[in-house]
């Protein structure tokens, strides 16, 4: 079972998409795969705001950029929240990690498809968690235009892939496809 | 007519080349006038219109307050909409979903933005269909 669920900034996006793992967990160990890289303080806080949310029986796995390995990871038959998309994008984009070595678009996407295929199989829940950022004038800048081509690629496949499709706003769902739906 | 609006790569193109495979496809040119693209349409055969993002851009060039320009392409609209209904040519505008972002700083930004909602909200109007195309899935908004 996959789900997208995207929004804007803010909008509830990750407490949806928590109830959405935890319901379809029910009652087993949640996991969380974590692709936020913590660079200053202002991350630190975003990432406790949502850290304080999840209570104990979750278990967190870092994958700044091998999201691949981190949904390896969890057991057959659980649920997995990765937690966001749009951060990885970046972090593959702009090279953010220092001390690993760069992964290129392709190889990204591969990592993407390869995660989704694992989960599949062996029957693990992933709900992936991303941001809509497509709709706004952008910049000037053929980086930030290759970024959010990249972006849209990966959001077009996994709303193409994915079982359940989610729209949140103001913490409300709105359901693109719906779970069941063929 | 038929509206196809989303945001960048939101996968508008292969939303209405599905839907229309053996549609003419046309690149609005920086000042032409609308109701001018009648000279394209081939009878019974859909026409897609695209470049609208670059087509406002240019409009921004002219002499024309944005009411005009509004006030134009709505003429416009109205005859390019008579003469493919009289030639059984189904019209399909792709537009670009702007609005939902921060307002731009500059200026040129700022009214590219108000004219890219105008024209859509006014092609809307026009449609017997609109959808909203988002990470490649589609809603109907109207029809």
């Amino acid at each position: 079972m996959i789900v997208f669920v995207s929004g804007g900034a803010r909008s509830g996006k990750s407490l949806v998409a928590e109830q959405c793992v935890q319901q379809y967990a029910d009652g087993k160990t949640c996991y969380y795969v974590a692709t936020a890289d913590i660079y200053d303080s202002e991350m630190a806080e975003r990432v406790g705001h949502h850290q304080a949310r999840r209570a104990n029986h979750w278990v967190t796995l870092e994958a700044p950029l091998n999201i691949e390995q981190a949904v390896a990871q969890v057991p057959n038959g659980h649920a997995a929240l990765l937690d966001c998309l749009t951060l990885w994008a970046s972090q593959v984009m702009f090279n953010t990690q220092e001390d690993a070595a760069p992964v290129s678009e392709t190889e990204a996407f591969a990592l993407l498809v390869r995660a989704l295929h694992d989960a599949r199989r062996r029957g693990v829940t992933l709900v992936v968690v991303s941001n809509d950022l497509n709709e706004a004038p952008l910049p000037a800048s053929a980086e930030v235009w290759r970024y959010v081509e990249f972006l849209q690629k990966l959001h077009r496949w996994l709303a193409a892939q994915a079982d359940q499709v989610l729209e949140v706003v103001a913490g409300q769902s709105i359901e693109w496809k719906a779970a069941g739906a063929p | 007519m038929q509206l196809f609006i989303g945001g960048a790569s939101a996968g508008k193109r292969d939303a209405v080349k599905q839907r229309f495979p053996s549609a003419v496809w046309w690149r609005l040119a920086p000042g032409q006038r609308l109701h001018e693209v009648a000279h394209v349409m081939l009878p019974n055969t859909p026409l897609v219109l695209h470049g609208l993002f670059e087509w406002l851009t240019a409009a921004q060039d002219s002499d024309f307050s944005s009411d005009e320009w509004r006030a134009q392409w709505r003429e416009d609209l109205q005859r390019l909409n008579q003469t493919a209904a009289e030639d059984n040519v189904t019209l399909v505008i792709i537009a670009n979903e702007l609005g939902r972002g921060l307002v731009p700083i500059a200026r040129d930004q700022r009214r590219l933005r108000d004219l890219n909602g105008w024209f859509t909200q006014d092609a809307a109007a026009h449609a017997e269909q609109v959808w909203y195309v988002r990470h490649g899935l589609l809603q109907a908004l109207k029809g």
